[in-house]
């Protein structure tokens, strides 16, 4: 604040005329510093005297000044505009000390200037926050997202990147000539490449005379013959310690490309085991319906209740330790004619083929 | 090292691909809005910002990415470029033809999710595009791997089966590919062969150094001999320092040596190794490396089939005078 009422203070006029009247001078000064420092003027009790070292003045004006009620903590002013160095002096003294002015200045001013950053301090602290919780909200979508279970680019909250030209990068400084370039702080030179077509030819004719070679196509093991009308350049041999040597090409190559080919449906495989499994269900409850079978015939006299007293074509029930067991087991009719129905079905699936 | 195209030298570039758009006449055409003041300072450059490039060529585009040599960055500049052509627009799938030794899918950061490989298609295990793994970043990126560890094709069928692979990428009506890279596996045997048989364009990584330039030599000559012609070359992990010291070929002397046309010359950067342990490739940095960005421009050219006219090399930089702290 200092530096820029420096700045401005040699620009004040101040108009120092010298005059016979030094209330005019001191009445001029309070104006022009209210004037370009936007300073509040002190009250009437308080001003501050310019005293005009000047020849002219005669002693009535001067006692007239020393009358004006001076506040004693500042130290007198004596005015010379030549010396900028004495400008510099009376900026400094001139205004009073900070705090003079916290002391004297109303103390609301302060107060609301501190209750007004605190509240634009308030204010950017709550919207960091909310910035930053509305980034890392826990458990939200972008969580999905940054775990790789939902697609980024289908949703609104992922921008995607910004294509910007390669060949237009702002780090890379082309020079006026467009032979020298300036990037991350060292200097290079643009060295045209110099491969011509015909050297190209001449490397490819080279190439051609040194590496004779032709794509295998017969890849034969150890102790196998070579096949006629193949052409030795395309044999390959495997020695027998080679790791692919021992794999064996069972690969049933119209198959594996059928498998290749394949858009829609089901993979072969997983099909084939599917039917496999399938098969497999079927013949496993086959048989558990024949074992289910089996066991209610045989064990019929387990479960059958006991034999009622006025049915006398059952059977009798047998007397012993068992027979408790084997009373409550006792099928009744209905459940003997079921029986004998499942039995008959039993034997008949036995008879299939 | 980066280069500046200046003008497309090929000069009728044709368009074949129905969902792509261009914004008009390269030439010609001037961007509306071309620098935002807040961003972009003017560069003087024949350039226009923003534009994309043309397709040239039949689509799809089978390109095998193949060295020679190990460890050169073979499978770092098909996960780049790759996804430099899918952000693009282009439809583009990554085949990782490493028979034994899977890498692809860990540079790209989706080990995680390739179930299915090739070997499970030709068993009839699950269909081809179920064995295909989409990249949930760029939704037209698809990568398949040929095997996992421990299975092999056998020797003779697995040229066969890639042959099937772009056959039936190629009949889908949904999502057809303009490009399919293939990730060719080190060395000159098998594996190959099995890569480079489907392929009809090449881009050979090397590294200034005599060892991989051999090896280079010697597969190109191989490729010329299986009918491919159309081979590139990008030099990869060169250091300008070290040329201007003159311990390192400069990429002059790389392309005097094998007689190949330039795709792209990539610096060292050691973001490449960081963008491997994270399973995210360089070019989706922001803001992007100067690797990632040369992998951009060598996409570039591989879409309008283009090659470089300069390359950048590096100087002392200019002694400034007594004058110079003021501007002048």
């Amino acid at each position: 604040m200092a530096s820029i009422w420096l700045l401005q203070f040699p620009s004040l006029t101040f108009q120092h005329r010298v005059s016979s009247n030094g209330t005019s001078l001191l009445l001029h000064h309070r104006h022009c510093l209210s004037q370009r420092l936007n300073w509040i003027p002190p009250t009437p009790k308080r001003t501050f005297s310019m005293r005009a070292i000047n020849d002219s003045m005669s002693s009535e004006e001067d006692n007239r000044t020393q009358n004006e009620v001076v506040d004693t903590a500042n130290s007198t002013l004596v005015v010379d505009s030549k010396h900028p160095l004495t400008l510099f002096q009376e900026s400094i003294t001139s205004f009073p000390p900070v705090g003079f002015l916290m002391k004297n200045f109303p103390k609301n001013y302060f107060a609301m200037g501190l209750c007004i950053t605190i509240a634009i301090m308030v204010v950017a602290l709550r919207a960091y926050a909310e910035r930053k919780s509305s980034q890392s909200h826990p458990g939200s979508v972008a969580d999905l997202v940054r775990r790789g279970q939902l697609r980024s680019d289908r949703r609104g909250i992922s921008r995607p990147l910004k294509y910007d030209d390669p060949f237009n990068n702002p780090l890379v400084k082309v020079g006026k000539s467009n032979s020298t370039v300036e990037m991350c702080g060292k200097q290079y030179r643009l060295a045209p490449v110099t491969l011509t077509e015909e050297q190209q030819a001449i490397h490819q004719k080279r190439r051609s005379r040194a590496y004779q070679w032709k794509r295998p196509t017969v890849f034969l093991k150890e102790g196998d013959s070579i096949p006629p009308d193949v052409d030795p350049d395309t044999i390959r041999w495997i020695p027998a310690n080679h790791p692919f040597a021992t794999t064996a090409s069972d690969i049933d190559e119209d198959l594996a490309q059928n498998n290749v080919y394949q858009q829609r449906g089901v993979p072969f495989r997983i099909q084939a085991e599917h039917d496999a499994l399938q098969r497999k269900l079927e013949a496993l409850q086959k048989e558990e319906k024949l074992n289910n079978l089996f066991i209610d015939s045989r064990n019929a006299k387990d479960f059958q209740r006991p034999f009622k007293l006025n049915d006398k074509s059952e059977e009798p029930v047998e007397q012993g330790p068992i027979n408790d067991s084997r009373v409550e087991t006792k099928p009744t009719k209905p459940e003997r004619v079921s029986n004998s129905s499942e039995s008959n079905l039993s034997s008949e699936e036995m008879q299939q083929p | 090292m980066l280069s500046l195209q200046l003008f497309p030298s090929n000069p009728n570039p044709t368009f074949l691909n129905p969902s792509f758009k261009p914004l008009s006449n390269p030439q010609t055409l001037k961007s509306p809005n071309p620098y935002p003041k807040s961003r972009h300072a003017p560069i003087s450059s024949v350039l226009q910002w923003n534009r994309k490039p043309e397709l040239a060529g039949e689509t799809p585009r089978v390109v095998v990415i193949t060295s020679g040599k190990g460890g050169v960055g073979k499978t770092t500049t098909t996960a780049n470029v790759g996804l430099s052509l899918a952000r693009l627009g282009f439809f583009v799938v990554a085949i990782d033809a490493d028979v034994g030794l899977r890498n692809l899918d860990l540079l790209l950061g989706l080990e995680n999710r390739v179930n299915y490989t090739v070997v499970e298609v030709l068993n009839g295990d699950c269909r081809l595009d179920q064995a295909l793994v989409r990249d949930k970043r760029w939704s037209n990126f698809e990568l398949l791997c040929i095997s996992k560890p421990r299975s092999k094709l056998p020797i003779g069928f697995g040229g066969k089966a890639l042959v099937w692979l772009v056959d039936a990428l190629k009949a889908r009506e949904e999502r057809s590919p303009d490009f399919i890279l293939i990730d060719c596996p080190a060395g000159i045997d098998a594996g190959f062969i099995t890569a480079i048989t489907p392929a009809n364009e090449a881009v050979l990584v090397t590294t200034p150094d005599i060892t991989s330039l051999r090896d280079a030599d010697r597969v190109t000559g191989l490729l010329e001999c299986d009918g491919i012609r159309d081979i590139k070359m990008i030099v990869n992990r060169v250091r300008t320092d070290m040329i201007k010291g003159e311990d390192m070929m400069s990429v002059l002397d790389v392309q005097e040596m094998l007689g190949l046309p330039l795709l792209g010359v990539i610096p060292e950067d050691s973001e490449v190794i960081r963008s491997t342990n994270r399973g995210y490739p360089l070019v989706l940095n922001k803001p992007p490396t100067l690797a990632g960005l040369a992998f951009e421009q060598a996409a570039w050219r591989l879409v309008e089939q283009d090659s470089m006219k300069a390359v950048m090399v590096e100087e002392e930089p200019k002694k400034r005078g007594f004058f110079s702290f003021f501007g002048v």
